[in-house]
């Protein structure tokens, strides 16, 4: 769907910025839910994120000593910038992306990095014992998904023939899913969004039983409001990421819902049925099974595409 | 890197927490994720149990020792009980003796239960966490409907126990104890072969059997070594003399075989529950005891879910009890982890610590060090709180 | 070896309703021997203290109005007590009994901590005599607010 209204407006109110936001603490919702109903437990009401964002917004930040200032201040800001300019080129809620040109999967990703690059740094930044083993473990993890969730992201890019997310959705609505057509694709890049957001099993760098709370142990107030938020937002980009690749493009809002809704059920029952990877433990699946796996999937595309020319 | 002498990076785990229930420093010096140190201080929890239970008669001091611990209550009490009534020279009455056994036992069952979900917590596995809590409300259910209260049931008095047990109750227990053993085995299963929880326990911790007789630890901790070692089998008291019950070990000797002790241990509780109550004799429930206990010493050990309690009690011939000495089972333990942790990854840490079953408010009792260069000498409140004040500077 | 072992219990708990209990709309029934909070009934009473003598935590007080005619007033501390029953298990004449139906008993103001149980007229002797601040009591003399 197409959506004619002033640039700015798509930037910052609809579909970007503050709806984007808000859709972020929604989601939150539907996933703590849905969590605490596979646990058996009753869950958070409506609007419990965000009563805890005004909260943290409300509340005074405290800088710890020794750190330097103007990183400490700055880096949730560029956290969620990374977030909310990586919006931009995907399209968002069944409309057109607001800009897009050939090329813009890679940057997208990279944007989506630069939320976890923050995080390291943040926690690098903050000379408390827990923050550098937080960060140190969450650059460690970066190193190991990158590598096959790209490789998962770049299957359907190489069946449209294109790294212009348009042109690979109009592709995925207008054939078989992809799901079907590249299931071990499918899997990587589901697994590797779970890495990427530090979803359970993969939430080592933010171990609550271990370190406390990771890189962000020190951040309080409007910092850690802003990290909670750019998080938020890396959800929703993610999740719609993998289901305009893998589950056949979003052609209006209501399809978003629908599609989203059963994929968050899936990644829900994902977060509750595993008990927390070793950091060591991670990299190790990573780089052994989850690799193997997307080069697989890719050789597999690869051959497909050669047999369907040589077959024309 | 190497050439300036490393500077030790140590990761502080207490007294503020969330891996810990309850304060205690542990002071893991790490290299990366390997831990190269380990150096344990306790003491946070210290409330003066046993200068205080010299000032209250005997009664007083059995509901002032039930509460040294939550979760273990019942068996503080039983052991005090114990000494005072072998001091009196008193037997209970068969009755009593087995309703004390039969709620030991159902606490047994509970702090099990709970110890599988922080342990679950710890490794991440919050489901199992809240399924396994779940099922423990139906043991705290059951202590209620049979005591009146689901944490300090106060079941014993001097002399006997308060409370009877009728046939709804008897029946009641009964149908929960097969609910709990369904769901015990479904846990035995989740616990050995689910592979993420499984790379977590397998293989970490090792503890071999000499080394763990060695350190003189207690309870399933060392049961899961090899070492046959439950004072219920060793040195029967109170129930256990009429009702056998038997010793469960393990030979691995790592975290998953502590689990599988533990729940062995369960499933081994509900069997000699169902027996307690198809043979519960018949009777009174309390005998007569004297006000004033006669002058001695006496020695009372029984086993705690985590291990073997014993009891110090010295008697001067009148209502309050000259000296009660506690040693709790968690005092024992904490050798094995400070011997095992070098070499594991700091990730290991948490399961290590919650694999000895720690229970911190057991564990402070005032231990006097005499050191050769300080001479001891008794502090007043006001010059202690200015010790304080200047250590931490 | 098994990858996800707890994924029918999941699925369960998804389509059935969760355990947890709404507290303030549903509350259960307690069980018959739940140790609430302590009710006397003076009638019975000999006034021998062993209650008082042997209650952990110097919650209950005997008051005594008439000795002679057993008359007795019971100073009850809910915030002191701990439940135990060991009063319940010590009187021989049955005055002490826990409560199965008071078990919600915190509160904001102070006075519901401090309990009078006894005959009407028993309670209203001993709050007469009770001490006045400020009059019976120091500071002495200290004019009363009018």
């Amino acid at each position: 769907m197409n959506l004619s209204l002033h640039p700015l407006i798509l930037l910052l109110i609809f579909p970007g910025g503050l709806f984007l936001m808000n859709i972020g603490l929604l989601y939150e919702w539907i996933d703590r839910k849905l969590v605490a109903r596979y646990q058996n437990r009753v869950g958070p009401r409506w609007f419990q994120p965000l009563a805890d964002t005004i909260k943290l917004l409300a509340k005074e930040e405290i800088i710890p000593q020794g750190v330097h200032k103007g990183l400490f201040l700055a880096l949730p800001v560029i956290a969620i910038t990374g977030a909310l300019t990586a919006a931009v080129y995907v399209p968002l809620f069944g409309f057109r992306a607001v800009y897009s040109f050939e090329g813009d999967l890679i940057v997208v990703l990279y944007l989506l990095s630069m939320m976890t690059l923050c995080i390291g740094l943040a926690g690098a930044n903050t000379l408390s014992r827990f923050t550098i083993v937080g960060a140190t473990r969450a650059l460690t993890q970066m190193f190991s998904y990158e590598a096959p969730f790209l490789l998962a992201l770049l299957g359907p890019a190489m069946a449209a023939g294109s790294w212009n997310i348009g042109k690979i959705t109009a592709y995925a609505s207008n054939n078989l899913w992809l799901i079907l057509a590249q299931p071990i694709g499918f899997v990587v890049a589901l697994v590797g969004l779970m890495g990427k957001l530090e979803l359970p099993p993969f939430d080592a760098p933010e171990a609550e039983t271990e370190i406390v709370a990771g890189a962000l142990t020190e951040y309080s107030g409007r910092g850690l409001a802003l990290f909670r938020i750019g998080k938020n937002v890396e959800f929703v980009v993610g999740i719609t990421l993998v289901v305009l690749f893998y589950l056949g493009g979003i052609a209006n809002p209501i399809e978003f819902i629908l599609k989203t809704a059963g994929l968050l059920i899936v990644i829900t029952a994902l977060q509750s049925l595993f008990a927390r990877l070793r950091i060591d433990q991670t990299v190790g699946l990573w780089w052994r099974l989850g690799a193997l796996m997307a080069l697989l999937q890719l050789l597999a595309i690869i051959i497909g595409k050669y047999l369907g020319e040589f077959l024309r | 890197m190497t050439d300036s002498p490393r500077e030790k990076f140590i990761v502080p785990i207490g007294p503020q927490h969330p891996a810990l229930k309850e304060p205690g420093n542990f002071e893991f010096t790490v290299d990366g994720e390997i831990v190269t140190d380990a150096a344990v201080r306790l003491g946070f929890v210290h409330r003066g149990i046993e200068k205080a239970c010299e000032t209250r008669n005997y009664t007083q001091d059995l509901y002032l020792l039930e509460r040294v611990c939550g979760i273990c209550s019942h068996i503080h009490a039983t052991a005090f009980v114990l000494g005072v009534e072998k001091l009196a020279g008193v037997q209970a009455p068969p009755r009593a003796e087995a309703i004390r056994v039969l709620a030991a036992e159902l606490e047994r069952i509970h702090s099990h239960f709970l110890w599988l979900g922080v342990a679950a917590h710890e490794a991440g596995f919050d489901t199992l966490f809240m399924y396994t809590w779940r099922d423990r409300e139906v043991v705290m259910d059951l202590l209620e409907s049979l005591s009146g209260s689901r944490v300090h049931y106060s079941v014993n008095v001097l002399g006997g126990v308060k409370i009877d047990l009728s046939q709804k109750i008897s029946d009641q227990i009964k149908k929960e104890m097969d609910f709990l053993e369904e769901r015990t085995h479904y846990y035995m299963k989740v616990v050995t072969t689910d592979d993420t929880f499984i790379g977590r326990t397998r293989g970490i911790g090792k503890l071999s059997k000499e080394r763990a007789e060695l350190l003189g630890g207690v309870g399933p901790t060392v049961r899961a070594s090899g070492v046959k070692r439950d004072v219920r089998v060793i040195a029967p008291y109170s129930g256990y003399k009429d009702f056998s019950i038997q010793v469960i070990t393990d030979d691995e000797g790592d975290l998953e075989a502590r689990f599988v002790v533990r729940i062995k241990e369960l499933l081994e509780a509900y069997r000699f529950i169902r027996v307690v109550l198809d043979q519960l004799p018949p009777g009174e429930l309390t005998t007569r005891i004297k006000r004033k206990i006669p002058e001695g010493e006496v020695i009372s050990r029984v086993e705690a879910p985590r291990g073997e309690l014993f009891y110090f009690i010295q008697s001067n011939g009148t209502e309050m009890p000259a000296r009660v000495k506690v040693r709790t089972p968690s005092l024992c333990n904490w050798g094995t982890i400070t011997d095992v942790a070098v070499g594991h990854k700091l990730a290991d840490m948490p399961m290590l610590l919650v694999g000895i079953d720690p229970c911190f408010s057991c564990n402070d009792r005032m231990v006097e060090i005499k050191s050769q260069s300080t001479p001891s000498h008794i502090m007043s409140w006001e010059s202690l709180r200015k010790y304080g004040i200047e250590y931490y500077k | 070896m098994a990858i996800g072992v707890l994924f029918g219990d999941l699925l369960k708990s998804l389509f059935s309703k969760p355990v947890t209990e709404n507290y303030p709309f549903v509350k259960r029934k307690a069980p018959e021997n739940l140790r609430g909070k302590l009710v006397y009934n003076p009638e019975k009473c000999i006034g021998c203290m062993l209650c008082v003598k042997d209650c952990p935590s110097n919650a209950i007080e005997v008051l005594i109005v008439d000795i002679k005619n057993k008359k007795f007033v019971m100073r009850y501390h809910p915030d002191r007590c701990v439940y135990c029953a060991q009063c319940v298990q010590l009187c021989r004449f049955n005055c002490l009994s826990m409560s199965n139906s008071q078990w919600e008993m915190a509160s904001t103001s102070k006075n519901t901590f401090d309990v009078y149980y006894g005959r009407e007229e028993d309670i209203a002797e001993i709050l007469e005599r009770a001490a006045r601040p400020g009059i019976d009591l120091p500071p002495y003399g200290k004019p009363r607010p009018t």
